[in-house]
C-alpha cells in the first residue's frame, strides 16, 4: 500500500523532489544537508525575515493539504499578528483516514523536509515551540523523526539559536493515538492537551486561542514539505505549478482492481489520469471512484473529466479529504459502498454534537434498510432531509462531510438507490438479501 | 437608635401583619400543582432509543459540565467496549461536601470508590512525579499509568485526579475516549494497547475491500 508510483516526467514533484537521493538512509542528515535539506530554512533566516518568508508563501498561493484548502499564508499571517508570549505550531502528520498511508510514507521518504517545513513555519509566526504530532502505533516512525529532530538540533537547525536566526525553536514529536478524530485539529490539540478529543467550535480558529489556549498554526505535513521548496524556488514558480487558485502537488493514496499506491500529483490534474495511474479496471467498466476517503463522494464514470482540485471536486460533490482516490467497478454497489462509509463515520464520531451522535447513525440505518431490502416508503425523502439537516447543523467538518457519500450516491447514481427503494432489488447483486429476495442473482453472485 | 419605647415591636409587628395579608405561597400538594418551567426535567435519567440501547454515549461531558459534579454514569458505552466503573451511589450531599472540600485545595477522602480494588500507588506516584503532577500531561500519565498496572484501575483515576487536581469526570471522558486505554484487566493474554484502533482499521479496510468486489485483500 505504501509504495510509490511512477508518474509521467512532466508532472512536477515537490514533494518527493529530494526522495530518490536520500532513499539510502532517510534518517542520515548530512546526506540531506547535500541533497539540500535546511537551504530553505537559512534563507528565511537569512534574507527574507518573517514577514518576507510569509509574503513568500502567499505568492505561492500554496494552500492547506489537510482538506480544507485554507491559504497557508492567511493562517501564518494570523497568528504572527497577534501579540503573544508564546506560540505553537503544529505539524499534523495523524493520517486518520486508515485506508490513506501519504503522510506517513513522506514522513519515511524525507522527515527533513517536514521538519524544516515547521521549523521555518515557528520562525515565521514567532513560535518557539512546534510539535510534530504521528500515529503513536508506528513506533518505526517515531524512532526515526525523533532520531531526525535530534541530529538536526545538533546541527545546529533547531534549537537556542536555531540556523543562526537568533530565535529558539524546539521540535518535540509528540506520538498520538487511538481515535480516527485526532486528524481533526482542535481534537489534536485536545489531545495534546491531555484531554477527551471532542472538537471545539470555531471560531475562534486555533489561530487566536489553539493549544492551551495559545495561538496556535496546525498544517499538514504535506503543506509543511512544500514550503521550504517554495522558499528556495520562489513563489511565483510554485505557483506555476498545478493549477491556478490551487497551485501545486499533493499526494494521492490511488486504489483500483489493478493497482494501487502513492503518487505526487499536481493539483488539477483530471482524475481521468488518476484512475489511469491505478491501472484502469482492466476488462471491467468502472463504476464510481471514490475520491476523499470515508467522507468522500461517489463520482460516477462521467466525472472523469473533474480536475483533482479543491473547488472542482467540491462542486462535484467531493473534496480531497485525505488524499485517497479508490476506483469502484461494476462489481460495487453504491448503496452497500455508501452504507459502510456512513457506518465508519458513525463510529467514529466523538459524540459531542447531536448531528455526529445521532444524526450519522440514522443516516447509516436508512443505509442499512436499503441494502437489506426493507426500506420504508419515505426513505428517500428522509435521506435527502436528514442529510441536510446534519451538514446545516454540524459541529465540525466530520458531519458535515460525512453525508457525502449518501448525497454523491442521490446525486448520480439515482436510479441504483431507487431500485434498491422502490424494487428492492440490488443490480450489483451485492446486497444479497435483496438480490436473492428478488432473484436478481443473474446481476451475477460472487 | 431611638429612645421612643417599644419602637422596635411595632415594626416588627407591621412586618406581620403586612405578611399577614399577602397572598400565601404555599401550594396545598398533592391536590394543587405547581407550574413548572417547559425546560425543567426533573430526574435525571438516562433515556433509551426505540432499538433499546442506551442513548448516552458516556461522553462525561454533562458530569463535566455540572458544576456541583453531581452527575455520575454506569453501564455500557454505545460502542459496546466495556463496562463503566462507578461507586456506590452517594448522596447528593456528600457529593457536593466533596466538591466543595476539592475546589477549597485540600485532599478529598474517597469512600465512595472503597469498594474497587485497592492498588500499590507507589509506581503511580512515581508516573505522577516524572510528569510534575500536571494535568495537561494527562494522555501521557494516563499511558503509563496503564503500562504500569496493565489497565486503569479506577483507584489509580481516583489517585490521578486527587494529586493533580483534574476532576474525576474529567480524566474518565479522556480516558473512555481513546481506544487503545482500557478499563478491565486484560483477558488472559493481554494484546497490546494500539491493537483496538489497528484493527478497527484494518476491519474498516477490508470491509471496504469486500463492498468493492476486491478478493483476497489483494494489492
Ligand atoms: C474528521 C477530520 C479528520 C481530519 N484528519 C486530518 C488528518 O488526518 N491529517 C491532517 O493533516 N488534517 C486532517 N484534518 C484537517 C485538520 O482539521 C486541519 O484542517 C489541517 O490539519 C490543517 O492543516 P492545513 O491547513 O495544512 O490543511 C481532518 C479534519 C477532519 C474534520
Ligand atoms: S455522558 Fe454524554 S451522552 Fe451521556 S448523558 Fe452525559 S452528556 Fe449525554
Ligand atoms: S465528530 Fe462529533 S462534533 Fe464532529
Amino acid at each position: 500500500m505504501g509504495a510509490f508510483l511512477q508518474t509521467p516526467k512532466e508532472w512536477a514533484t515537490v514533494l518527493l523532489a529530494r526522495a530518490d537521493r536520500i532513499a539510502a538512509d532517510p534518517s542520515d542528515l548530512d546526506a540531506a544537508v547535500r541533497a539540500g535539506a535546511f537551504e530553505g530554512l537559512k534563507r528565511a533566516v537569512r534574507d527574507l525575515g518573517a514577514t518576507g518568508t510569509i509574503a513568500t508563501i502567499a505568492a505561492s498561493g500554496l494552500r492547506g493539504r489537510g482538506g480544507a484548502g485554507f491559504p497557508t499564508a492567511h493562517k501564518w499571517r494570523a497568528a504572527a499578528d497577534r501579540p503573544a508570549g508564546q506560540k505553537y505550531v503544529i505539524a499534523n502528520g495523524y493520517g486518520a483516514d486508515p485506508a490513506v498511508q501519504t503522510d506517513a510514507a513522506l514522513l519515511a521518504a524525507d522527515p527533513w523536509s517536514v521538519i524544516e517545513g515547521l521549523a521555518i513555519a515557528a520562525f515565521s509566526v514567532g513560535a518557539t515551540d512546534a510539535i510534530l504530532a504521528v500515529r503513536g502505533e508506528d513506533a518505526a516512525l517515531v524512532t526515526l523523526l525523533e532520531g531526525a529532530v535530534l541530529a538536526a538540533e545538533e546541527a545546529g537547525f533547531l534549537g537556542d539559536d536555531a540556523a543562526g536566526s537568533g530565535h529558539r525553536i524546539s521540535v518535540t514529536v509528540r506520538p498520538v493515538q487511538g481515535a480516527y478524530m485526532l486528524g481533526e485539529e482542535t481534537v489534536l490539540i485536545k489531545a495534546l492537551e491531555g484531554k477527551r478529543g471532542q472538537p471545539d467550535q470555531r471560531p475562534p480558529y486555533p489561530t487566536e486561542k489553539g493549544l492551551f489556549e495559545r495561538p496556535t498554526v496546525v498544517n499538514n505535513v504535506q503543506t509543511l514539505a512544500a514550503v521550504p521548496w517554495i522558499v528556495v524556488h520562489g513563489g511565483d514558480v510554485y505557483a506555476t505549478i498545478g493549477k491556478r487558485g490551487s497551485p501545486g502537488t499533493v499526494l494521492v493514496q490511488l486504489r483500483g482492481p489493478e493497482g494501487a499506491g502513492i503518487a505526487e500529483v499536481p493539483l488539477g490534474t483530471p482524475l481521468r489520469d488518476l484512475v489511469k495511474l491505478a491501472g484502469g479496471t482492466g476488462s471491467r467498466a468502472l463504476k464510481a471512484v471514490l475520491v476523499g476517503g470515508p467522507t468522500g463522494g461517489l463520482l460516477p464514470a462521467d466525472a472523469l473529466g473533474t480536475p483533482y482540485e479543491y473547488e472542482a471536486l467540491a462542486t462535484a460533490g467531493a473534496h480531497i479529504g485525505s488524499g485517497s482516490v479508490v476506483i469502484a467497478d461494476e462489481r460495487a454497489c453504491v448503496v452497500d459502498l455508501a452504507r459502510l462509509l456512513t457506518k465508519f463515520s458513525a463510529d467514529a464520531a466523538c459524540g459531542k454534537s447531536i448531528p455526529c451522535r445521532i444524526g450519522l447513525r440514522r443516516l447509516y440505518e436508512i443505509g442499512e434498510r436499503m441494502a437489506a431490502g426493507t426500506p420504508r416508503l419515505n426513505d428517500a425523502t428522509l435521506l435527502g432531509d436528514l442529510a441536510q439537516d446534519i451538514a446545516a447543523s454540524a459541529l465540525c467538518n466530520h458531519e458535515r462531510l460525512a453525508t457525502l457519500p449518501f448525497t454523491s450516491a442521490m446525486r448520480y447514481f439515482r436510479s441504483e438507490l431507487d431500485d434498491h427503494l422502490l424494487r428492492s432489488t440490488c443490480p450489483a447483486g451485492v446486497c444479497t438479501p435483496i438480490a436473492v429476495g428478488a432473484g436478481a442473482t443473474a446481476a451475477g453472485s460472487r | 437608635m431611638s429612645f421612643i419605647p417599644g419602637i422596635g415591636l411595632v415594626r416588627g409587628m407591621g412586618l406581620t401583619l403586612r405578611r399577614f395579608f399577602q397572598p400565601k405561597a404555599t401550594i396545598m400538594w398533592p391536590e394543587q400543582h405547581a407550574d413548572v418551567a417547559p425546560k425543567f426535567r426533573g430526574r435525571l435519567q438516562l433515556l433509551y432509543d426505540e432499538y433499546g440501547t442506551l442513548k448516552c454515549e458516556t461522553c462525561f461531558q454533562c458530569a463535566q459540565a455540572c458544576p456541583i459534579e453531581c452527575i455520575d454514569m454506569g453501564g455500557v458505552d454505545t460502542k459496546g467496549r466495556f463496562h463503566v466503573h462507578w461507586g456506590a451511589p452517594e448522596t447528593y450531599g456528600e457529593r457536593r461536601e466533596e466538591s466543595a472540600l476539592r475546589r477549597s485545595g485540600r485532599p478529598v477522602a474517597d469512600k465512595a470508590y472503597a469498594p474497587f480494588e485497592g492498588i500499590d500507588i507507589e509506581p503511580l506516584d512515581g508516573i505522577l512525579e516524572a510528569h510534575d503532577y500536571d494535568p495537561r500531561e494527562m494522555l501521557a500519565i494516563l499511558e503509563e499509568t496503564q503500562a504500569e498496572y496493565g489497565y486503569l484501575p479506577v483507584a489509580a483515576l481516583k489517585h490521578i485526579s486527587r494529586v493533580t487536581g483534574a476532576w474525576y469526570a474529567q480524566i474518565y471522558g479522556t480516558a473512555s475516549y481513546y481506544r487503545h486505554l482500557r478499563f478491565e484487566p486484560p483477558a488472559v493474554e493481554a494484546p497490546a494497547a494500539g491493537t483496538a484502533q489497528i484493527a478497527a482499521e484494518a476491519s474498516f479496510r477490508s470491509a471496504l475491500d469486500a463492498s468493492l468486489g476486491y478478493g483476497g485483500g489483494a494489492n
